[in-house]
């Protein structure tokens, strides 16, 4: 498949993955830590959403859905499918150290090795998912933080998991 | 760099020539593994009184449980084994059992010593001064 075409078909499903599993397992609720917490705040004093606000905050703080995604890309593209799993055991690990139950982390990098496993049979290679990954994450993070708080605020609504209901 | 991880990979496979491992065994026999490693898991974690859900609220739980984290130790230590091509007996099913087993008794005797739940969990709420 077209480099291109293949990297802008993986952020997609990278975005999709990440988002939804980390709206599922309820990061837009509640800041898990003291820092997701004045993030939110501050992202709602600039004119964004709170629940999205301590959906950034928490993708900061511990390593939630989108670093197991991207970890999970990784040892995909060194190990194969136990490189995946590998990468599903040290995020837990890694979110344990940082107070963090870990349920996002580990489920957002078994599901990013599912997909992943699935999409090479279209021609989608792991590298592909790497710099899909950092597109997501630079879109989340990176290009207007209170605009993506709002966008992440409604579908925290769709899925029930808003901070104030 | 990708050379380095080969050859890194090679030598820790090493260990085959004592003729403990089959040198390579099918995608059947690591799925069925994977299966066997992650029921193991679950059985002895439930024989040794680990619940099988953990407290509610389930999304904020930091209680360990039979379904969650037992299993996902279980298979991510076994895929350590299999990427250094290290399957001992019986196509990998012998080494699978094992690790459930310690894994299961790991998350009884230890989690909690190893990682320790924070002090308190309430800390990010309390900051509207």
């Amino acid at each position: 498949m077209n480099e291109v075409i293949g990297i802008i078909i993986a952020a997609i499903l990278c975005w999709l993955n990440f988002v939804i599993v980390d709206t599922y397992f309820g990061l837009p609720e509640q800041p898990g830590v003291r820092g997701a917490s004045i993030i939110g705040k501050d992202i709602e004093k600039r004119g964004g959403d709170i629940a999205g606000g301590y959906f950034q905050g928490n993708v900061l703080c511990s390593p939630d859905a989108s670093a197991g995604t991207l970890l999970a890309s990784i040892g995909y593209l060194l190990l194969g499918i136990p490189g995946g799993i590998i990468a599903a055991f040290l995020v837990f690990i890694g979110n344990r150290l940082c107070a963090d139950p870990g349920y996002a982390g580990t489920v957002g990098s078994l599901t990013a090795t599912a997909i992943i496993f699935i999409a090479s049979f279209i021609g989608l290679t792991p590298e592909m998912f790497i710099v899909g990954m950092v597109i997501a994450i630079l879109t989340i993070m990176g290009i207007d933080q209170t605009k993506a708080s709002i966008v992440l605020g409604k579908i925290a609504e769709k899925f029930n998991r808003h901070a104030r209901e | 760099m990708f050379d380095l991880m080969d050859s890194t990979i090679f030598f820790a496979s090493y260990g085959n020539f004592l003729g403990l491992s089959n040198i390579t065994i099918s995608s059947f026999d690591l799925v069925l593994a994977y299966i066997v490693t992650i029921i193991c898991a679950i059985a002895v974690a439930l024989v040794l009184r680990i619940p099988l859900l953990p407290s509610k609220p389930y999304r904020y739980s930091f209680d360990v449980s039979a379904l969650y984290p037992t299993p996902i130790i279980a298979i991510g230590v076994l895929s350590l084994f299999f990427v250094l091509n290290y399957t001992f007996m019986y196509n990998g099913l012998v080494l699978a059992i094992v690790i459930g087993v310690l894994s299961a008794l790991f998350v009884k005797y230890l989690f909690d010593f190893v990682f320790p739940k924070p002090l308190d969990e309430t800390a990010g709420e309390d900051i509207d001064e």
